[in-house]
């Protein structure tokens, strides 16, 4: 990776580098939650709060955890996280807790997260390592967000659970179910790579 | 002590685990006491709309359950109330969805002829799709059903049934086994509540 300054590490995180649809990580949640935006607000809202917490928790730690062992701390430390919000949106957002189930526990198995803990936060400071989690988080967010919007717009109609679509509008009941997500990735991933393989044939 | 030694990993793990967990445990206990007054707010609103009420967000739940329910004994299978010269009895139910188990209220017409309403209390079906059994249209279906044979939740346009006569509500679109699941719980527990009714009597 070259360069670390903070507007590389967005850039990379949100768009040349995206954890989605780039390394094409955390994709059960892509496919899972994305019917629904409130849902997909929350649970990437929580996976940004993870990330960037894991990291900088990780990276303050890196010193004392041995090598053998980090693996497993690692996962301590999200799954630490994770249990947080959870019990976070037990107590304050109860709706929300409930409508998202065990999504919020599944957290703990993003591998965005596990990733960025691996991959930047074992060799960076906590600050850089914060910055790093939360834009991580960003670039997941915004391609979820997109593709949520596209389900739940086609699915059901409305956004955010507003009806937006006139009542004659007969829902696409494809939209609602996981297969819809693959496709939609599948676009989305198609119109980024297109677009970063014409910037890089320009140079 | 070496970095790389047995004990030194031994003690890091354990060491970070305690105070990990250590921090849970603080951070549960925390909230525990918010947790359970959310539960027991669920529980009145569960109660109250199963009684046909509709719960508006400033409602104090609790006086109302009691005002509603003047003799609330929740070790009782069932609770019984008049509301406005109707006869009630509202029951708690549990049963197993596609992913595990769902519960709620169901409230019925004295004579089993109508459903009152019915109120989900906790699932854990899939969010965006069987989850949706607790959204207000799917459950505004059941108020007022008719419900002699029992009740079929069919596959319909998935929009929600307005005929209260013709026992059926619309199902969820793309949540077929939660539907069915749900329409055999719902019919259990109107049997369940004539036999627990007619034995009393």
């Amino acid at each position: 990776m070259n360069g670390d300054s903070p507007s590389q590490i967005l850039k990379e995180n949100v768009w040349t580098n995206n954890p989605i649809f780039i390394q094409i990580l955390g994709i059960c949640s892509t496919l899972a939650v994305t019917n629904n935006l409130t849902n997909t607000l929350i649970m990437t809202l929580g996976v940004m709060f993870v990330a960037a917490f894991t990291n900088i928790t990780v990276s303050l730690l890196k010193q004392v955890i041995p090598r053998k062992v980090r693996m497993i701390v690692q996962t301590l430390i999200i799954a630490f996280y994770v249990i947080i919000v959870d019990i976070l949106l037990r107590a304050y957002l109860p709706e929300i807790s409930k409508s998202l189930g065990p999504y919020v526990g599944l957290i703990i198995t993003n591998c965005i997260i596990m990733g960025r803990a691996e991959a930047f936060a074992q060799s960076h400071g906590p600050i850089i390592s914060a910055w790093d989690g939360l834009t991580s988080g960003l670039g997941y967010m915004w391609v979820l967000m997109l593709i949520a919007f596209v389900r739940e717009l086609l699915g059901f109609g409305t956004v955010f659970g507003y009806a937006v679509l006139p009542e004659t509008f007969t829902p696409w009941t494809i939209m609602v179910m996981a297969p819809s997500a693959f496709f939609l990735l599948g676009s989305v991933l198609w119109f980024a790579k297109a677009i970063i393989l014409k910037k890089e044939r320009g140079k | 002590m070496k970095k790389d030694s047995l004990i030194y990993t031994v003690l890091v793990t354990a060491v970070a685990a305690f105070i990990f967990v250590f921090l849970l445990s603080l951070a549960n206990s925390a909230t525990s006491e918010k947790v359970a007054e959310n539960q027991r707010i669920l529980e009145a609103r569960a109660y109250l709309t199963a009684a046909g009420i509709v719960v508006s967000e400033e409602m104090d739940v609790e006086k109302e359950l009691k005002s509603v329910f003047p003799q609330f004994d929740s070790s009782k299978p069932y609770q019984e109330t008049t509301l406005n010269g109707k006869q009630l009895i509202v029951a708690p139910f549990q049963g197993s969805g596609l992913w595990g188990t769902i519960t709620g209220v169901l409230g019925m017409d004295a004579d089993f002829s109508r459903i009152v309403g019915m109120e989900i209390l906790s699932h854990s079906e899939t969010p965006g799709l069987g989850g949706r059994i607790d959204e207000a249209w799917f459950k505004d279906q059941f108020k007022g059903e008719y419900a002699v044979d029992g009740i079929v939740i069919r596959k319909g346009g998935g929009k929600g049934d307005t005929d209260k006569d013709n026992g059926e509500v619309d199902g969820i679109t793309g949540a077929s086994r939660t539907s069915d699941s749900l329409q055999q719980i719902i019919n259990n527990q109107i049997d369940k509540m004539k036999s627990a009714k007619g034995g009393m009597n």
